[in-house]
């Protein structure tokens, strides 16, 4: 594995907030929020923050210069904030904007166009100098920190988590658009492995799909619905085979593709297997003594996660008041 | 000082004299009263000038002599011949043809800065001493690291022209790579040959030459450069096994209980501790591993010979040699870094060499091809070309290496040749089979192999068999092809030992590990280090063809060493004793290894020093000069340039480096126009221009100096952090940085190099009114 250097920030972090997350899979965010104070770990919300376009963008309906507009503006309001260390919790907010920070430092044409509109719309407080975001050090994924603290963690255990299978998935926008910065292994990504680990737990490691796309594809997953099912139905039943209790993963489109479609899969396939997902901020709250509806929001996702409770033994109170 | 100078003007048959008035020459130089002597010729370099020189150094009783001509490069020796009696040192030449006439345009301009050239040289023979070529003697005994097929070939070159041979060798048993493959390609027939028979002789050859000493299990520790040579520490592990006693009987390895994977059979089978590694090996005792000997003594109850001693060590041979030869081969890609192909997890996934073994009739199914899992001849076997080559992503290497299409299409035909029935298919990306190997491609075609082009992503295991998922790049189908066997052709990379030893020679290594040539196109087999070479797969990946006649160069660029009366001229470094405090800075600073120190001195090894004179800047008690090219002279160069000057005349001098000065050449021979501003002064390197030069030039009279660099030089980052602390010194002494430019010279590139002269001229014109 080559070693990744780059800074990972424990102070002045904007925690970038994402869609999918905020829409789908709230707990992810709480969770997130929960594991860093335990860490200490300085942060910031920033209510200026506008999207990062990904959805939009690999739909096509965003274009390249419109999004790194607005990833210049996000990023002013974070400078301007004190808090320039770039931390999402989605994979394809961290690789959409390391691009967009690298295209306004290399290609000054593209800056300057962005920077004249700013200027004719009296926005110059959003005018983006080049170097202003380093994006090898200054944009850094939630599970970039995990990792590099992960030694940290067992100090923080009030759960034990053993004696179920646990599967990792790592989500393409983080481990295969920016190799170079990608911690625990491009070939075969096992930062999610190594932070089980740290907390003392076994994953399955490697399974035949390991390296796969969770198949949703953004547009994919509407115009071509059929490649994009069949992908992920290549990994489930993998996992099915090695029989996996927990699916992990570190962003919220593979979270959403796999926990919202199992069930349209399962009504083709007849399969009677369900796997909940989670996000790794989500396990590690967990880990940590999170509450399970409050806090991890298992409520908010369709595969259930209660009965891995139970299997784990931890007890939660409660009305799950959206099933049912 | 007062020598007697004799001047000599040649007209070059017109070439320099329908431009230059040399008469005009003549008069001016004839007030100078260290000229003794002015004569013309019209060829100087005919036998009739030659005599008129000698004759002129006889009659004027000479010290040293200038002759104003053409380059140094067209006539330099000729005139170093007619200066006899004089030494062969004891002339300068002014280029007035290449660097004068030719390039300026103007009669009156050429003539004055003809004087300006021809003083520069007066001034600067002054400090020219008489010296001598430097015969050199390389000691004929030579080290080669590693005996594959590179390594007993190039020992054999040497020994049968008579040099003393010490081939070591890391594993038990020489043959390397070569040993193992059971069949080679031939690249001229159309067929697979056996390895083993082709190799004997040349290992027989080995270890029959008296001039050779084989050491087997045996690695470089420790160098040292000394005097132009190496002494060397070798290492041999312990030898529990007396070659001498041991008759071969085997009831050791019968005896012995610990088991250990073989690695000359790739670890599909296992071995004892104490083993003999292969039928065929050489030397042919039994050997005991001591990382699996648990020393438990059964060997030494059965031995017949009382040949085994458990409690034997290892033992420090040290040598004296004058070169070395670094044969060490390559090591194979670790394809546990590609788990998607799951080389560690499925039995019915293997190497190249795994197959290599199973086919090969001394390998553990005595020839039989069979699935490692059930022992069945399989139905069909997938290969998969290029992993871990070919490879832009972290962890894969991005070359190509270069024989591994070869090596799949030789197992795919003798797979198809004696399996009929098994179906062979091969995943490549290009493949390449340059040359008479594309014949070889075409036979192995015409035998029903089947190809498809894409890299494969995944393989996994289903019910009996593996499935291999891949992407037809040509066609865009995605398939699942069921099989039985997969072979993975791994990239050929620099082993460990090529990286140790390098690290112990101080060898420079490429970005991927590999040997790192003095010039990859015009030096190969030569390092940056005088007497170091490299052959075979250490220098990077390539076939037994390849390796063997890189094997044959390094031999013979040893024996020019050796062989050459070799006589290198006088221009290295000399210590000045008494000034030198022995701190070493200059030894640590030499890319080229030429320093190394005694008890009471720097010693200069005259073969590997170039005159560069780099070392110069580092020594902080000013003790080192390069014979023959003091500072000095170059101050008087300079004062030599500036001597005519007029009250309002731009005078550039350009230092140019070999490079540099060629490229100048060529500005002359095409006729490219040149400020006649421009006086140049070659030097051997940019490195050897001192600050003291450059504010000498630019308070007595030059407006500018330029320095022109070669930038393909291990130094180019320090000569440029140089020139900005040169730059930075100016100011500090009131004088215009920019008066002082630094540019890269490339003997193609003359016109640019005239350009860069024109450009400098007019801004330095500017800065003078």
């Amino acid at each position: 594995m080559n070693e990744v250097n780059k800074f990972i920030p424990t102070k002045d972090i904007t925690l970038f907030r994402s869609c999918l997350v905020s829409a789908e899979y709230p707990g992810t965010e709480a969770s997130t929020k929960y594991v860093f104070d335990k860490l200490g770990i300085e942060y910031v919300i920033d209510r200026n923050q506008s999207c990062c376009t990904g959805l939009g963008h690999y739909y096509d309906i965003f274009d390249e210069l419109s999004t790194t507009a607005l990833a210049a503006r996000n990023f002013a309001h974070a400078i301007k904030n004190d808090h320039k260390q770039y931390v999402p919790m989605c994979a394809t907010c961290y690789a959409i904007l390391k691009n967009a920070a690298l295209t306004l430092n290399t290609k000054d044409d593209v800056r300057e166009e962005i920077n004249e509109s700013f200027r004719e719309n009296g926005l110059e407080d959003l005018v983006y100098h080049k170097d202003d975001i380093d994006p090898v050090n200054n944009i850094t994924h939630v599970v970039d920190i995990l990792y590099a603290l992960r030694d940290q963690l067992p100090k923080y255990k009030k759960r034990d988590l053993s004696g179920i299978k646990i599967a990792t998935h790592h989500g393409c926008h983080y481990c295969k658009v920016h190799y170079n910065d990608t911690q625990g292994g491009v070939r075969d990504p096992e930062i999610v492995d190594q932070i089980c680990e740290a907390m003392g737990l076994e994953t399955i490691g490697w399974y035949d799909h390991k390296k796969l796309t969770c198949g949703c594809g953004f547009r994919q997953r509407y115009a071509n619905r059929e490649l994009s099912l069949e992908t992920s139905k290549d990994k489930l039943e993998s996992l099915y085979n090695e029989d996996a209790d927990l699916l992990l993963v570190i962003c919220p489109n593979c979270h959403l593709q796999f926990d919202r479609y199992e069930k349209v899969i399962q009504d083709e396939t007849k399969h009677e297997k369900y796997m909940p997902v989670l996000n790794i901020a989500q396990f590690v709250a967990l880990y940590m003594g999170a509450d399970p509806y409050k806090t991890i929001g298992i409520q908010t996702h369709t595969v259930n996660v209660e009965p891995l409770l139970d299997k784990l033994g931890i007890e939660y109170e409660g009305v799950d008041d959206l099933h049912e | 000082m007062n020598k007697k100078i004799g001047v000599f003007l040649c007209h070059c048959g017109g070439n320099i004299s329908d431009k230059i008035d040399l008469d005009k020459v003549e008069e001016e130089l004839s007030s100078n009263p260290d000229v003794v002597a002015i004569k013309h010729h019209d060829n100087l370099c005919s036998l009739e000038g030659g005599k008129i020189i000698k004759d002129q150094i006889l009659r004027n009783d000479l010290d040293s002599v200038v002759i104003s001509a053409c380059s140094k490069v067209t006539h330099g020796e000729t005139f170093q011949n007619y200066i006899q009696p004089l030494n062969p040192y004891l002339f300068e030449m002014p280029n007035v043809r290449e660097q004068c006439s030719w390039v300026t345009e103007d009669s009156d301009k050429a003539t004055h800065k003809a004087i300006s050239l021809v003083n520069s040289a007066i001034e600067s023979v002054k400090y020219n001493e008489p010296l001598s070529k430097i015969p050199t003697q390389v000691k004929n005994k030579v080290l080669v690291v590693g005996a594959g097929i590179s390594g007993i070939t190039t020992a054999n070159a040497l020994a049968k022209q008579g040099m003393e041979v010490t081939l070591i060798e890391k594993r038990s048993a020489v043959g390397g790579a070569m040993v193992q493959v059971g069949k080679v390609f031939s690249p001229e027939k159309l067929t697979e040959d056996c390895a083993a028979c082709l190799l004997n002789p040349v290992i027989n050859e080995m270890v029959h030459n008296k001039n050779i000493i084989l050491l087997t299990n045996t690695v470089l520790e420790k160098s040292s450069r000394r005097n132009g040579n190496f002494d060397v520490l070798l290492r041999k592990k312990p030898m529990y096994i007396d070659p001498e006693k041991c008759t071969s009987c085997g009831r050791c390895t019968q005896a012995c209980p610990s088991i250990a994977p073989d690695e000359w059979n790739e670890g599909l089978i296992t071995r004892k501790a104490i083993h003999k590694p292969f039928p065929q090996a050489v030397p042919s005792t039994y050997t005991l591993d001591d990382e699996d000997c648990i020393k438990c003594g059964a060997c030494l109850k059965v031995c017949p010979t009382d040949a085994i001693n458990l409690d034997a060590i290892d033992e420090v041979i040290s040598l004296t040699v004058g070169s070395v030869v670094i044969a060490t081969g390559h090591q194979r890609f670790d394809t546990s870094k590609r788990p998607e192909y799951g080389h560690e997890r499925y039995p019915d996934v293997i190497s190249q060499m795994e197959l290599a073994r199973i086919i090969g009739v001394n390998g553990p199914t005595n020839g039989q091809l069979k699935r490692p899992s059930n022992g069945e001849t399989p139905r069909r076997v997938v290969m998969i070309q290029c992993v871990g080559s070919r490879d832009q992503l972290p962890g894969g290497n991005k070359y190509c290496s270069k024989v591994c299409c070869m090596v799949a299409l030789k197992n795919a035909n003798l797979i198809r040749t004696h399996y009929p029935d098994t179906e062979v298919i091969i995943c490549y990306t290009d493949i390449r089979t340059v040359g008479v190997y594309e014949k070889y491609y075409k036979y192995v075609q015409d035998n029903d192999i089947e190809f498809i082009r894409g890299r494969p992503g995944e393989i996994a295991q289903e019910d009996d068999h593996m499935v291999v998922r891949i992407e037809d790049t040509i066609s865009g189908i995605r398939e699942e092809i069921p099989t039985d066997l997969v072979v993975l052709s791994a990239a050929l990379e620099a082993s460990q030992g090529t990286i140790d030893t390098a690290n112990t020679l101080n060898v420079a290594m490429t970005e991927d590990n590999f040997i790192k040539e003095k010039h990859p196109k015009m030096m190969p087999v030569t390092t940056d280090i005088e007497g170091i070479f490299v052959c075979g797969t250490a220098q990077g990946p390539k076939d037994i063809t390849d390796s063997i006649i890189q094997a044959n160069a390094a031999a013979s660029k040893i024996s020019e060493l050796v062989n050459g009366g070799l006589e290198v001229d006088p221009y290295i470094a000399v210590i000045n004793v008494k000034q030198c405090v022995l701190c070493g800075e200059c030894i640590n600073n030499c890319i080229y290894q030429a320093l190394t120190k005694s008890k009471h001195s720097i010693h200069v090894d005259p073969i590997s020093c170039t005159g560069c004179g780099d070392c110069i800047l580092t020594c902080p008690q000013e003790a080192i000069s390069i014979q023959g090219q003091s500072d000095d002279k170059l101050i008087a160069n300079i004062e030599g340039i500036l001597k005519n000057k007029q009250e309002d005349e731009t005078v550039i001098i350009a230092f140019l480096d070999d490079i540099g000065n060629v490229s100048a050449n060529n500005m002359g021979i095409n006729r490219v126009d040149c400020p006649e501003s421009v006086r140049i002064i070659h030097v051997p390197f940019i490195n050897r221009v001192k600050y003291e030069h450059v504010h000498y030039a630019l308070t007595h009279g030059a407006s500018g100096v330029f320095l022109g660099e070669y930038p393909d030089n291990s130094k180019h980052e320090q000569i440029r952090e140089n020139v900005q602390l040169m730059k930075q010194h100016l100011e500090r002494d009131g004088i215009d940085p920019d008066r002082l430019l630094i540019h890269s010279v490339f003997i193609p590139y003359f016109r640019g190099l005239a350009k860069q002269f024109t450009d400098f001229d007019e801004e330095l014109k500017i800065k003078d009114n």
